[in-house]
Formats: C-alpha cells, sequence, structure tokens
C-alpha cells in the first residue's frame, strides 16, 4: 500500500502545487490589505448581511477569521470534491482504474491509499497556505492592532483542514458508491454549499436550528474568538469523525462494487428469470 | 498448482437486466494458447473481468490456478499478465516512468527492466509521454505491461488492435514464445489469422453462450470443401442428398455443394451426370467462424 501511495502523491506533485499557490491569494490579499481597509471594516462590525454568511468583519481577528476559516475551506473543499471524486469514479470511467484493480492490490488498500493522498495532499496545501498567511501576517504585523501571533494565524489556517478532509471523503464514499464521477461531484458540491448557507441561517433563524447539527460547517467556528481561542476540539472531531465514517462507508462498498459495468448500485446482481 | 489453469462453472454476470455471459463452462490447461472468439458484446471482455475479479460473477464459480478468484484476486493476480481491450494509461507519464511505476506496484523481482528488452522490440521510444503516442504505441505500451513481468497466465483482450502488421507478427511471436516457456494465454481476437497462427485451441462465444471450443487443427479437420460443378444442360437437383453435403445454390448451368463427408459418392454422382467441369475451394476459419455466428443459418452445426 506504501508504494500506491508514494505514487498516487507522485501524481498530485502538481496539484498541490498549484492548488497551494494558487489559495496563497487569500492571505496575499485579503489579509495584506487589511491595514488599508481597517478602519472601514470596522463600520461594518454588526451587518446582519455578514452574520447571515457567517462572517464578521469588525477585528483583524474577525476578519481573519471570515476569509480564512469561511471562505478558504469552501473553496479548498472543492480540491478534495475534485480529488476524491476523480479518484474512484473518475479513473473507472476513464479506464485507468482497470489497470490498477487488475494489479496484486487488495481493493481496500487502494481506496485507502487514495484516501491517504487526498488527505496528505489536502494538508500540504493547507501547511502552504498556512505558512504564507503567517509571513503575511509578520509583514503587515505593525501596522494593525491585535493581540495575534503569527503563531495563531498559522494554527488558525490550519485549523480548517478537518473541514477539508471530511468533505474529500464524503466525495470519496459517493466515487466509491456509484460510478458516475458527474454524479458524485454533484451531491458532494451540494453537501458544501447547503451546508454553508444551512449552517449560517440555522444560526440566525430559530426554525432551522434543530437541523443546525447536520450541517458540517456548523464545526467550523469562524468568529475572532475561535481565530485567538482556537477551534472547539469536539467540533475538529466531529469533523474528523464524520472524515473517517465516510472512509469506512468508502472501503466498504468499494469491496463490494462491480467496477467497469457502470450500473447503479441497486442494479447490480440483479438476474432476469 | 493445477493442471487446468482456468475452470469456469456456470459463470454467468447480469449486469442489472443485460447479460453479460451465461452458463459459460471453460477449462483451459497450462501451456496451452486459447483463443476466445466472438463479435462484439458476446461477453469475451466479460468472461477475462470475472477472472481478474473486477467484479464477481451472478452466479457461478471460476478458478484461476486452482484458487477462486473472488476469494484469492490478489494471490491469482500475481501470476497473471492483463492487457484490457479498452486500454486506458496515465497519459502524463512517459512510458519508460510508467513501465517503472508497474514494476513497483506488483514488486516485481522477475521483471527486472525486462521491459527495456521488449519496447526494444516492438521499437516503442519510452522516453516520450504517453500523451504523445499514437494509438498504436499506446497499444504497444499495454503489450509491453502485460509481458514484463513474465507471468504464468496472460489475458490478452485483442493484443494486436492497431498494430501494424509487422509488430502484430511480433506480438504473435512473444505469445509463442510465452507457450514454449510453459506458460498459458487465454487470447480474445476478432482475427481469425492470428488465432489460427498463434492458438491451440478455441473458444466460440455467441450472446454470452459459449458454444463451441474445439482444437484448431480439429477445426481445420472438419472444414468443409465448396464445390461448383457445372452441366452440360441443367443441373440435376436433389441429386446429391448425402450425409454432410448441403446445396447451398442453384443456377442455369450450375449447382454449388458444401461437402464435408462422401465426397467420393458426391464426385460419382456428378460423373453420371455428364459434369463439365468442377471448381473447387477450402473454406477458411474465418467462414467456419461465421457459420457458427450465423443464427438464421443454423450455423452451430459445422
Amino acid at each position: 500500500m506504501f508504494r500506491l501511495l508514494v505514487q498516487e502523491l507522485k501524481f498530485r506533485r502538481n496539484t498541490i502545487l498549484g492548488w497551494g499557490l494558487g489559495l496563497c491569494f487569500f492571505p496575499l490579499t485579503y489579509i495584506g490589505i487589511y491595514p488599508s481597509v481597517a478602519d472601514e471594516m470596522a463600520a461594518f462590525a454588526d451587518l446582519e448581511i455578514y452574520a447571515a454568511m457567517g462572517m464578521s468583519l469588525g477585528t483583524f481577528a474577525d476578519w481573519v477569521g471570515s476569509i480564512m476559516i469561511v471562505l478558504l475551506p469552501l473553496i479548498a473543499a472543492i480540491y478534495s470534491i475534485s480529488n476524491g471524486t476523480g479518484t474512484l469514479a473518475g479513473e473507472e470511467e476513464d479506464g485507468r482504474l482497470e489497470m490498477l484493480v487488475t494489479l496484486p492490490l487488495p481493493r481496500w488498500q487502494i481506496v485507502t491509499a487514495k484516501a491517504l493522498a487526498l488527505a496528505i495532499s489536502s494538508a500540504i496545501i493547507y501547511l502552504i497556505v498556512s505558512a504564507v498567511s503567517w509571513i503575511v501576517f509578520l509583514v503587515i504585523e505593525s501596522q494593525i492592532e491585535t493581540v495575534m501571533v503569527g503563531k495563531d494565524i498559522f494554527t488558525a489556517v490550519m485549523a480548517g483542514w478537518p473541514f477539508v478532509f471530511a468533505m474529500g471523503m464524503i466525495a470519496m464514499f459517493l466515487a466509491a458508491f456509484c460510478s458516475s464521477r458527474r454524479f458524485a461531484s454533484m451531491i458532494s458540491t451540494a453537501i458544501l454549499v447547503v451546508g454553508y448557507f444551512g449552517s449560517n441561517l440555522a444560526a440566525s433563524t430559530k426554525v432551522l436550528e434543530p437541523f443546525e447539527p447536520f450541517f458540517l460547517n456548523t464545526y467550523l467556528d469562524g468568529t475572532g474568538k475561535a481565530i485567538l481561542e482556537g477551534q472547539s476540539t469536539e467540533d475538529t472531531l466531529v469533523l474528523l469523525g464524520v472524515g473517517l465514517v465516510f472512509f469506512i462507508l468508502a472501503l466498504i462498498f468499494f469491496q463490494i462494487r462491480k467496477l467497469t459495468v457502470g450500473v447503479w448500485p441497486w442494479q447490480r446482481g440483479k438476474v432476469e428469470a | 498448482m493445477s493442471e487446468n489453469v482456468i475452470e469456469t462453472q456456470d459463470l454467468t454476470v447480469y449486469y442489472g437486466k443485460h447479460r453479460g455471459i451465461l452458463d459459460v463452462n471453460l477449462t483451459i490447461e497450462k501451456g496451452e494458447v486459447f483463443g476466445f472468439l466472438g463479435p462484439n458484446g458476446a461477453g469475451k471482455t466479460t468472461t477475462q473481468r470475472v477472472l481478474l475479479d473486477v467484479f464477481p460473477p451472478t452466479t457461478g464459480k471460476a478458478t484461476v490456478f486452482g484458487l477462486d478468484c473472488q476469494k484469492d484476486g490478489v494471490e491469482i493476480r500475481q501470476h497473471i499478465g492483463y492487457l484490457p481491450g479498452e486500454l486506458a494509461l496515465y497519459s502524463n507519464m512517459k512510458a519508460s516512468d510508467f513501465f517503472k511505476m508497474y514494476e513497483y506496484l506488483r514488486k516485481d523481482i522477475r521483471s527486472n527492466g525486462y521491459w527495456k528488452e521488449l519496447s526494444g522490440r516492438l521499437d516503442l521510444d519510452t522516453s516520450r509521454k504517453i500523451s504523445q503516442f499514437s494509438r498504436g504505441n499506446k497499444q504497444k505500451v499495454g503489450v509491453v505491461a502485460a509481458f514484463m513481468n513474465r507471468a504464468e497466465l496472460l489475458i490478452l483482450d485483442e493484443p494486436t488492435g492497431g498494430l501494424d502488421p509487422l509488430v502484430q507478427n511480433t506480438v504473435l511471436e512473444m505469445v509463442r514464445e510465452t507457450k514454449a516457456d510453459g506458460r498459458t494465454v487465454f487470447f480474445s481476437s476478432h482475427n481469425l489469422p492470428e488465432v489460427q497462427a498463434v492458438c491451440d485451441r478455441v473458444g466460440i462465444i455467441r450472446d454470452g453462450q459459449l458454444i463451441a471450443t474445439q482444437r484448431v487443427e480439429d477445426l481445420f479437420a472438419q472444414r468443409m470443401n465448396r464445390m461448383t460443378m457445372i452441366f452440360e444442360g441443367p443441373p440435376p437437383a436433389g441429386v446429391f442428398k448425402y450425409d454432410g453435403v448441403t446445396e447451398t445454390e442453384l443456377s442455369e448451368q450450375s449447382i454449388t455443394l458444401e461437402v464435408r463427408d462422401n465426397l467420393p459418392a458426391v464426385l460419382k454422382t456428378a460423373a453420371e451426370h455428364n459434369v463439365r467441369d468442377i471448381e473447387t475451394h477450402n473454406v477458411s476459419l474465418e467462414e467456419i467462424f461465421l457459420a457458427y455466428y450465423s443464427k438464421d443459418e443454423g450455423g452451430n452445426n459445422v
């Protein structure tokens, strides 16, 4: 399995670099420009429209939380969805998976290696963005008023990774469950978008409050408080737990999957009289 | 290991409502080259994929080297080299990197760079990216990948597809060498001359059912002669009613017969009716094959 993992990571080299550098756009621009917009942002501190989007922009910590904890994971989740659906359903559709499963490798090792490669690659992307955030913070530190230190911003950004991991495993499960990458991507993206708006609306609307625990974004705190004090350990464990559960489901469904057949799960193995 | 390298019992696969294969009973012995013939959609690839545990059969059983294809898939695949019919490769890799990856993933010590020798034989430039290759060169990559681990069993799905005649001959030569090594080849193809050239036995599959398995020489031993007899006047219809003889065409002065048996009686009868000329030609393996496939003509009787 280690050999396959190494190979899977090699395949992702360019993607990791591309996404890592691309996502550095966030700290370079949004954190970099903060000194010049700090006063204006303070005026938007209590706007309800921002609250509905899970954002608060009053202080530097709020600003960092809104951009790096609320928005960045949404964008990074697109990587994990694309990667998670592409490795199983996508490779099955283009035929490469057949070459892989006909090698002497157990299927559980194939799924595990691909899941680990996804987790490691997204973690490396996050490490790159976190490191750049730290550097940008050091550059602007003298121009802003904040109690944050460089390490805080690094850990705050990294804290978004469990969300990206969980989304990646959901996508991978869907790709193991059905043979259509398009279908798996569509459902994963819907979960991402509904989770984002659902958790924000549930936080501010009593009618939706009971549904709040079902939205993944609920477990990602983008407030200034969370930036300064860190994400709740329970929430982080929930995200990692969700990721783990969907990884196990992916293992189970890939094990029983009729590859290359292209039928839906409920059609598999049905015998006509 | 069993003498039978591949054995299937009532192997049946359904894709949802669609039939893949039905009650396929097949035995392939160690050291033989088995040709699997059939039109598109007949079930050749399905059979091979079950053997490789790409998916399980709906019912029935398949064993390779005496091991169950589903329970012992990993162990079985250690001894198999496979060339899929629908070849898909990692297009951004150089061919040499692809072979190294394959070697690495298989933990293959038998290969030991054998891909270099094979690539040389097939005139494949392994320093180029696969995405830059023509269809034929991509097929060469698949052929090398299948042969490079010197597997006990080669499962080749249309191995010469897209290759030029010279390279096709080299691939067939490689198949013969595999057989000479005492290894086994399960060879699916549409190309009858190449099946004729390398296979010991052939299995013919139609609509998911294995309708015949025969040694190639037996198939030829049974092959019929087609004979056109030209007479001075109208040909004598209905006088060639012998076992193994079929009238296929009747015109003003000639009659065409397919003769599998009773040739002396046919010739004697023709002479009695003042035959002027006789043209004969052997029916090719292709025609025998087509006869199997021709539902309307009751081709199973060949």
